[in-house]
């Protein structure tokens, strides 16, 4: 009985991770700045998903289930947009500022959403399985 | 099936230990959930794969003596009982999770999870319970 859940519950979970590097991605569209308030526009990152949950509870969760792997970081993900006078600006009044597009971000989130729905349903199908299998016996 | 056969099968022990176990494991659980956003904290857990072990121990105990005697659980790490016969549960902190940015290593899914799990095994126990209970009862109804 213990486990049927594990492999909705890791499934939500790598959902939600994905869905709070989108949200971060989007928070930092126009970060230009680190923490120590040195010039380092945020890079693009992407969580990644591998087969498999090694924080479950069960052997089944265990190898069916999905887990983040890497949140990776996109070194390249950065454009050049201009805007003379800036502080940053080069010579040419062209700032280095992240490659994000809302609407892509936007767009996944709405998977990252979808999908955590669709684990959700899978662990209420579990459930009621369960109860069905319940009635059955008692 | 005699009388002795439906009172005596064994199973209500196991049954009520069962609903003793849940019973208590839901209280951690729900330590947990309220403590989900408190900076440092670790969530604690027992391991119902633990007490499993221990309950079917006890029954293979209980069936090598032979007697009719109440179950007998083992004590571990995790588990005892007290002077009146309750389980008492010493939980630990399960290792093994994220922390994330407060310090708190709890998963809502998870807790959400060990807490559906915890009720299913509590209300298939009940149910259990319950309808051997009914057995009784018919089977009283019909003999009088």
């Amino acid at each position: 009985m213990y486990g049927m859940l594990d492999i909705a519950v890791g499934g939500m979970i790598a959902q939600r991770t994905r869905f709070e590097v989108i949200q971060a991605n989007i928070a930092n569209a126009n970060s230009l700045e680190d923490a120590d308030g040195n010039f380092s526009p945020y890079l693009r990152r992407a969580a990644m998903f591998a087969p498999g949950d090694p924080a479950a509870k069960t052997s089944s969760g265990r190898q069916m289930g999905v887990h983040v792997v890497d949140i990776q970081i996109e070194a390249n993900a950065l454009v050049k947009r201009s805007m003379p006078g800036h502080p940053y600006a080069d010579k040419d009044g062209y700032v280095t500022v992240p490659d994000i597009n809302p609407v892509v971000e936007q767009m996944n989130a709405m998977e990252a959403s979808r999908a955590y729905e669709a684990n959700i349903v899978s662990a209420e199908t579990a459930k009621t399985m369960l109860s069905t299998a319940l009635r059955l016996l008692a | 099936m005699s009388m002795m056969g439906i009172t005596d099968y064994g199973a209500t022990g196991a049954l009520e230990a069962t609903i003793r176990f849940a019973g208590q494991r839901q209280r951690i659980i729900a330590h947990n959930i309220a403590n989900i956003s408190t900076p440092d904290f670790q969530s604690l857990d027992v391991s119902p794969i633990a007490f499993q072990k221990a309950l079917s121990r006890a029954v293979d105990l209980r069936r090598k003596a032979g007697d009719s005697r109440g179950l007998d659980i083992p004590s571990t790490r995790e588990l005892r009982k007290d002077s009146s016969g309750n389980l008492v549960l010493r939980p630990s902190t399960p290792s093994g999770n994220i922390l994330g940015q407060d310090r708190n290593n709890s998963d809502i899914e998870r807790l959400m999870q060990d807490q559906t799990e915890n009720l299913m095994v509590y209300r298939s126990s009940i149910e259990l319970l319950r309808s051997r209970s009914e057995m009784m009862r018919s089977a009283l109804a019909s003999r009088v």
